[in-house]
C-alpha cells in the first residue's frame, strides 16, 4: 500500500511539477514508435501540445514477465542545448496505469502500475550518445530498474533529405537479472518521417524498432 | 538504485524551472546580423528553394538531425503566408520561402523556430 501511494504520489508530483514545460515534438505532432527486444515488444502514440511535452498511451508486452502494462505517459523536455554544431536534451519520462498479468503467478491478476526516468543525449551530425533509466512498479507483480546507453557514428552524413544511417552499440544493464548486460550492435536508418533500427543482442535476441512522425 | 532514480530524478526537475529554460532563447534583437549575409545565397539555397526579395534565411542552432528538423517543415506548413522551406544542415541555415505578396515578420520567423525547439541565431532577408 504504501509503495503505491509513494508512486501515485512521485508520478503526480512529476505530471504537476512539469506541466508548465515546453513540449517535446513540434507542435501538433504525433508520433508513433513500436520497439521490440529480447524483454519486450511496445508500442507507444503520443501527442505533443506544444515542443516540450508530449502525451500518450503506452502498452509493454513484457515475454518473460508475463503481464501487460499499459499507461498513460507524460514526456517532458526539461532542457535542452542547442549548439551550432550539436544539440543535448534531457528528458524526463513518466506512466501511470496498470499492469494485467497473462500467464505463470500472475494470470488474470491486475494492479497499478507507474514508472519514470530520466533520459539524455547529445549528438552532432557525426557522434551520437544517450542515456537512459527507468524505475518501474507494478503492484504486486512485480517492481524494477534498469538502464541503457548507445554511442554511435554516422558513416557519412547525409543532407536534408537524404537516407541517414547510423552504427550504433546499446548496452541495457537489468540488475534483477543473472546475465544483467545486453550488449546490441544496431544500424539506424531514418528519411523524411520513417526511422528504423534493427539489431542481435549478445544474447542473439533481436532488436527492432520504428518510429513514425506525422 | 530505486533511490537513486527518484533524487536523480528531483534533482533534474529542479533545472527544469522555466526561468532556467529562459537563458537558451537568444535575444535576436541585440544579435549581430551583418556576418549572416555572408551565407545568403540569391539563386537556388541548397538546390532546393528558390529564394526570391523578401524571402528569410534563417540561421539556426540546434539543427543537426534530418528526423527532428522535420518538425520545422511541419510548423511552417502550417502558415498560410509560407510557400515553402528548405533546410540546409551544413550550413544551418532555413531558408523560408513565401508565397506571393506575403511574409512572416522576424518576431514571427523567431517564435516559430523556437516553438518548434531550437533557437535563432540571425535572420536575414533576401533583397
Amino acid at each position: 500500500m504504501i509503495r503505491i501511494f509513494t508512486t501515485l504520489i512521485v508520478a503526480g508530483f512529476m505530471i504537476t511539477a512539469t506541466a508548465e514545460a515546453r513540449p517535446v515534438s513540434y507542435p501538433d505532432g504525433w508520433t508513433g514508435m513500436f520497439q521490440n527486444n529480447g524483454d519486450r515488444n511496445s508500442a507507444h502514440i503520443h501527442y505533443s501540445p506544444t515542443a516540450k511535452t508530449s502525451i500518450g498511451y503506452k502498452y509493454e508486452h513484457w515475454r518473460d514477465k508475463e503481464y501487460d502494462l499499459h499507461a498513460v505517459q507524460m514526456n517532458n523536455l526539461l532542457k535542452r542545448w542547442n549548439k551550432p554544431n550539436s544539440q543535448a536534451n534531457i528528458y524526463l519520462k513518466s506512466g501511470l496505469g496498470v499492469v494485467d498479468g497473462k500467464g505463470g503467478d500472475f494470470l488474470d491478476e491486475s494492479d497499478v502500475a507507474g514508472f519514470t526516468g530520466i533520459a539524455t543525449d547529445w549528438e552532432d551530425r557525426r557522434y551520437f550518445v544517450s542515456y537512459e533509466n527507468r524505475y518501474t512498479y507494478a503492484g504486486d507483480l512485480d517492481d524494477f530498474y534498469q538502464q541503457s546507453a548507445r554511442v554511435g557514428i554516422a558513416p557519412y552524413v547525409g543532407d536534408y533529405g537524404d537516407l541517414h544511417t547510423w552504427l550504433m552499440v546499446e548496452v541495457e544493464h537489468n540488475p534483477e537479472v543473472d546475465d544483467n548486460f545486453t550488449v546490441t550492435p544496431l544500424v539506424r536508418l531514418f528519411k523524411d518521417t520513417h526511422l528504423v533500427e534493427a539489431g542481435m543482442s549478445n544474447h542473439g535476441e533481436v532488436l527492432f524498432n520504428y518510429i513514425y512522425r506525422y | 538504485m530505486k533511490k537513486f532514480t527518484l533524487l536523480s530524478t528531483i534533482a533534474v526537475l529542479s533545472f527544469a524551472n522555466p526561468a532556467f529554460a529562459e537563458m537558451d532563447k537568444m535575444d535576436h534583437a541585440t544579435m549581430d546580423h551583418s556576418t549572416h549575409a555572408e551565407m545568403v545565397m540569391d539563386g537556388k539555397a541548397d538546390g532546393a528553394v528558390i529564394a526570391k526579395p523578401g524571402d528569410a534565411h534563417v540561421s539556426v542552432n540546434g539543427l543537426v538531425c534530418d528526423f527532428c528538423a522535420r518538425a520545422l517543415e511541419k510548423t511552417f506548413g502550417k502558415r498560410s503566408e509560407v510557400k515553402g522551406i528548405d533546410v540546409n544542415l551544413e550550413t544551418k541555415i532555413v531558408t523560408v520561402n513565401f508565397n506571393d505578396g506575403q511574409t512572416l515578420d522576424n518576431d514571427t520567423l523567431t517564435q516559430i523556430i523556437t516553438d518548434s525547439g531550437y533557437n535563432v541565431e540571425g535572420i536575414h532577408r533576401v533583397e
